[in-house]
């Protein structure tokens, strides 16, 4: 019974656990404004939240002159308001993703809709209007970001059925997700980025290029990092169906130099674009890893 | 360059090298398919590091077969022999020295101020191949002197035995055979200790000494290295000494027929002395052509009633043992001759006219006849009888057979006349002593006359007999048996029908001769009994065939000599040697019997004798071919050694380099094994490599 199905991405230890984090933007996202315009929508609460740093580009109307004028720097006031921040979940299902190195372990496409389930839970308690977009080389599915209290039945159902497929092509699933946000928000990427960097990147870089603040979830099997086969093996890839024979133990050194290397890359380059780049093992409970991430987000402000 | 593997059955282990190989091949096949999420990385890795992963496989593949390969090969003790292989290493080795001791290495050698034998050239070159004895290795001295023997039972590892040995051999007057020589060689090898074994012949390769072909090679033959000494070939020597009795003139009348023979390159005119009892009784002159031979003749009278010996002799030259031949005359004394009829014959029958030939007035003056029926044959002493005449005995029982091919062997002599109880069927079965050499025909019943055969002329036995080719009576023969023989001698003939009489001409050896007068003396078959000329014939045959016992030429040096003492006197028959010493002979049988001297080493004559009156003398002569100096060719020679490596080695250079450059051989197996180590090693480094 689907109903039954996706529930399991409801689990009471994590839900009550969720309930007490949050997920904001960090970054300014353009949303309805709030304090200073009357909000064609009724029953917003704009009740002050708290102090940040002034960015060049915010409305100096925000400027609280009075920290101003004790600290002799700038400061806006941020609105415990409903920015209807939007996020969009990308959750990768290409091939790639149905890797499990153990035959009871989680795959990571399992791993990413534990998680897709639960950051989309997370945003829509806050009232955040949250969507999904599933792709492997061109986009799958795609529900937009709502806020409405049948969302996450929606957006949990199609996590339910989302099956691995075909082969990657991440940016060029980005390169046209920019393109049709009309809104800045909040994308968060699942996905094991089994890609060229070269493509990946650009892609992430032009949703910060638009405004857009981005987290990836990178999620890997432990194996994909280790490499510790130990006898002589053929392998094939699960996307292309390539073979290639190799003595793991004597390359294994090489390989994790290399995927060390990779995810260095695409973790300085995140980090330059401001980009969170959480990398994420399928032996590490999804929840945990969800929760650090929230919680340095929250002490890093 | 010549590499040899001293264990080549663990050659076989060389395939143990393939192991890897199919461990690898064998591994590949197992190898398991990985659903992996992305070869990206892989991919890469590929292109720099999987390539040279696979070179390193393939290249731990190779060692490791390799280091099974050189162990394989180790153990197989590969050894190189030749120039390159220097480096003082060498394998443990058993040597044969076949060192000829014959007569002839006893010559001086050509050319050279010095005076020295071929014997002490060979010796010399035998010393310097046992000072090469190195620890570990075997060496047997066979000398090439027939009959070649081993002269260190078992061998030796000590250098200073093989020397002692080397030293202590002499040359004597023996014939040399090569061929027996390295037969016995090659037998002391095959069970010698050490695997690298080797023959080194060294002598003047004497073309006599060569009686064919090496025989039984095994499939791993030592090595053979030929040392040639080389002397003069020029030889003039005595080849063989006949005495024998004249007929028909005085009493102890003997002619000696002298026959020498011309080694040389040249013809020469060769003085030839006659000795009798120690004292010269003649002089004659023989003009030999280059490579001939040639007679002199001698008569000498002697006392019949004992015995005489003596030497034809010719002066000095290179070679000294065969310019003197000796011979004996045995006394002329009464013979016991046992005359057999068939069973149930008498009255006049062949077996009454024999008798009364060989016996005319009953007095047993020469003969006395003793006639019995063929089968109390085998109740006789045939010690006591030189002779048997078989008188138309027709078919004869086995225990009668039996007895004539044992008397016969032991050298009794037989007459057998053929008349009408001869079964031509039965005696062409070969049963009867002699009846193989004279196959019959069948029987003829037209008068013939008896004749002088061709090749009876001057036969000595007819001597006084004939007169130019008639004999000295008209013979004629009504009834006989035609027969085909070759290789015996006629002496009388029926014309235009075929031999009458056959006897062999004297010969040496201690088996005793046969004689066949092919028709009957039976009157009734031919005209003998009514003749003059029976008694004379059938006393001169038996004379002959009964004289083996004492060979008037003697035997070869090295032979067993044997003679037959009369006489029943008691005590112990003893020889005297001819440098005076005496030796205990060996009896064959009964008192009476003959004895024999084994292995008689010295030329001259030896005194058989037993108490003060019982005596007989025998001789021991050189091998005449031994005379014939040339050697053999080198193509002979290989043709002789087909199935064994061989070379011919220089003596006159430095033996001990042209041995080790010969025989240098490296062993292998130690490098072979450092190579291992040294492959385990890399292949350790390589391994380890793997395991990053």
């Amino acid at each position: 019974m689907p109903d039954e199905s996706y529930r399991r991405f409801l689990d009471p230890a994590v839900v009550s656990k969720l309930a007490t984090m949050e997920l904001r933007a960090r970054l300014i996202v353009e949303g309805f404004v709030s304090g200073l315009h009357r909000s064609p929508y009724k029953g917003f609460s704009v009740e002050f939240a708290e102090h940040r740093q002034y960015m060049p580009g915010d409305p100096l109307k925000h400027i609280d002159w009075k920290v101003y004028g004790k600290t002799d720097r700038f400061y806006v006031k941020e609105y415990e308001e409903e920015t209807n921040l939007r996020g969009y979940i990308l959750l990768d299902a290409s091939a790639s993703m149905a890797y499990s190195s153990s035959s009871d372990g989680m795959s990571k496409l399992e791993y990413g809709r534990y998680l897709s389930a639960a950051v989309a839970y997370l945003m829509l308690k806050q009232q955040d209007s949250v969507g999904l977009l599933v792709f492997d080389e061109a986009v799958r599915e795609f529900v937009p970001p709502r806020s409405s209290p049948r969302q996450l039945h929606i957006l949990l159902s199609m996590i339910d059925e989302v099956e691995p497929s075909s082969v990657t092509d991440i940016g060029l699933v980005l390169h046209d997700l920019a393109r049709r946000m009309a809104r800045r928000g909040l994308v968060i990427l699942v996905s094991d980025l089994l890609d060229d960097p070269g493509g990946v990147l650009p892609g992430l870089k032009h949703f910060r290029h638009l405004k857009h603040e981005v987290v990836v979830f990178h999620v890997l099997d432990p194996r994909e990092a280790e490499f510790d086969f130990d006898v002589d093996a053929t392998f094939r890839d699960m996307e292309t169906g390539e073979l290639l024979t190799t003595e793991p133990f004597s390359i294994r050194r090489d390989y994790k130099s290399a995927v060390r290397k990779w995810m260095e890359r695409l973790r300085r380059e995140c980090a330059e674009s401001r980009i969170d780049y959480v990398p994420v093992l399928t032996t590490t409970p999804y929840d945990r890893a969800l929760f650090s991430y929230l919680e340095k987000r929250k002490r890093l402000g | 360059m010549n590499l040899t593997f001293l264990n080549a059955a663990f050659l076989f282990g060389a395939l143990v090298a393939l192991l890897p190989l199919l461990i690898h091949l064998f591994s590949r096949r197992r190898v398991r398919t990985v659903d992996f999420s992305s070869l990206r990385f892989l991919r890469e890795l590929e292109r720099r590091k999987i390539r040279r992963v696979r070179v390193r496989q393939i290249l731990l593949l190779i060692v490791r077969s390799l280091i099974l390969l050189c162990i394989a090969l180790a153990l197989a003790r590969p050894t190189l022999r030749g120039a390159l292989a220097t480096g003082g290493g060498r394998a443990r080795t058993s040597v044969a020295i076949v060192l000829d001791a014959s007569g002839s290495m006893s010559r001086a050698r050509s050319g050279g101020e010095e005076e020295r034998s071929l014997f002490e050239d060979a010796r010399s070159v035998a010393l310097e191949v046992a000072g090469l004895m190195d620890e570990g290795d075997q060496a047997f001295l066979v000398s090439a002197a027939a009959p070649a023997r081993s002269l260190i039972p078992g061998g030796t590892f000590s250098r200073t035995t093989l020397s002692d040995a080397i030293l202590g051999l002499e040359p004597g007057p023996r014939s040399t055979d090569y061929r027996d020589a390295l037969e016995t060689a090659l037998e002391l090898l095959s069970g010698a200790r050490n695997l690298n074994r080797e023959i080194y012949v060294i002598g003047d390769l004497q073309r006599t000494g060569w009686a064919g072909a090496v025989r039984a090679v095994p499939d791993d033959a030592p090595a053979v290295y030929l040392f040639a000494v080389d002397g003069s070939v020029r030889n003039l020597g005595v080849a063989s000494v006949a005495a024998g009795r004249r007929y028909g003139g005085a009493e102890g009348l003997y002619s000696v027929t002298v026959e020498v023979q011309n080694g040389g390159a040249r013809g020469a005119e060769v003085p030839v002395r006659l000795f009798v009892d120690g004292v010269q009784v003649g002089r004659a002159g023989v003009d030999l052509p280059a490579g001939e031979r040639g007679n002199a003749q001698f008569s000498v009278s002697v006392d019949e009633s004992e015995w005489h010996s003596g030497w034809a002799e010719l002066p000095a030259d290179a070679l000294e043992f065969d310019n003197r031949r000796y011979f004996t005359i045995p006394p002329v004394r009464r013979l016991e001759i046992l005359v057999v009829r068939a069973d149930g014959d008498g009255g006049r029958d062949d077996a009454y006219y024999v008798g009364r030939a060989l016996d005319p007035d009953g007095r047993g003056h020469r003969f006395r006849t003793s006639v019995i029926e063929s089968s109390s044959l085998p109740a006789q002493d045939p010690m006591r009888f030189p002779a048997v005449v078989l008188a138309d005995v027709g078919r004869l029982g086995g225990p009668e057979v039996e007895w004539l091919r044992r008397y016969v062997s032991d050298g009794g002599g037989v007459l057998a006349v053929l008349g009408d109880k001869t079964d031509v069927r039965y005696w062409n079965g070969g049963e009867l002593p002699g009846s193989n050499a004279v196959p019959l025909v069948e029987p003829f019943h037209q008068a013939s006359g008896l004749r002088l055969a061709p090749s009876g002329r001057g036969h000595p036995l007819l001597e006084g007999l004939v007169f130019g080719e008639r004999l000295i009576d008209d013979i004629v023969a009504r009834r006989g048996f035609v027969a085909e023989v070759t290789g015996v001698e006629e002496v009388l003939e029926f014309p235009g029908v075929g031999p009458a009489l056959l006897i062999p001409r004297g010969s040496e050896g201690a088996s005793g001769e046969v004689a066949v007068l092919l028709t009957g003396v039976d009157p009734e078959w031919s005209d003998l009994s009514r003749s003059g000329f029976i008694v004379p014939l059938l006393h001169r045959v038996v004379e002959q065939i009964s004289g083996r016992g004492s060979p008037a030429e003697g035997v070869l040096v090295g032979d067993d000599l044997a003679s037959r003492l009369p006489g029943s006197s008691g005590g112990r028959a003893q020889v005297t040697l001819p440098d005076g010493s005496v030796s205990i002979p060996e009896h064959l049988g009964g008192p009476g019997g003959a004895v024999v001297h084994r292995d008689a080493e010295q030329l001259g004559v030896y005194v058989f004798s037993r108490g003060d009156t019982d005596k007989a003398l025998g001789v021991v002569n050189h091998d005449p071919d031994e005379s014939h100096l040339s050697a053999a060719s080198r193509s002979d020679i290989s043709t002789m050694l087909s199935g064994l490596g061989h070379q011919f080695m220089d003596p006159s250079s430095e033996v001990a380099d042209r041995v080790m450059e010969a025989r240098r051989g490296r062993e292998l197996w130690r490098a072979l094994v450092y190579a291992a180590l040294a492959l385990l090693a890399f292949e350790m480094y390589l391994a380890r490599h793997r395991s990053g």
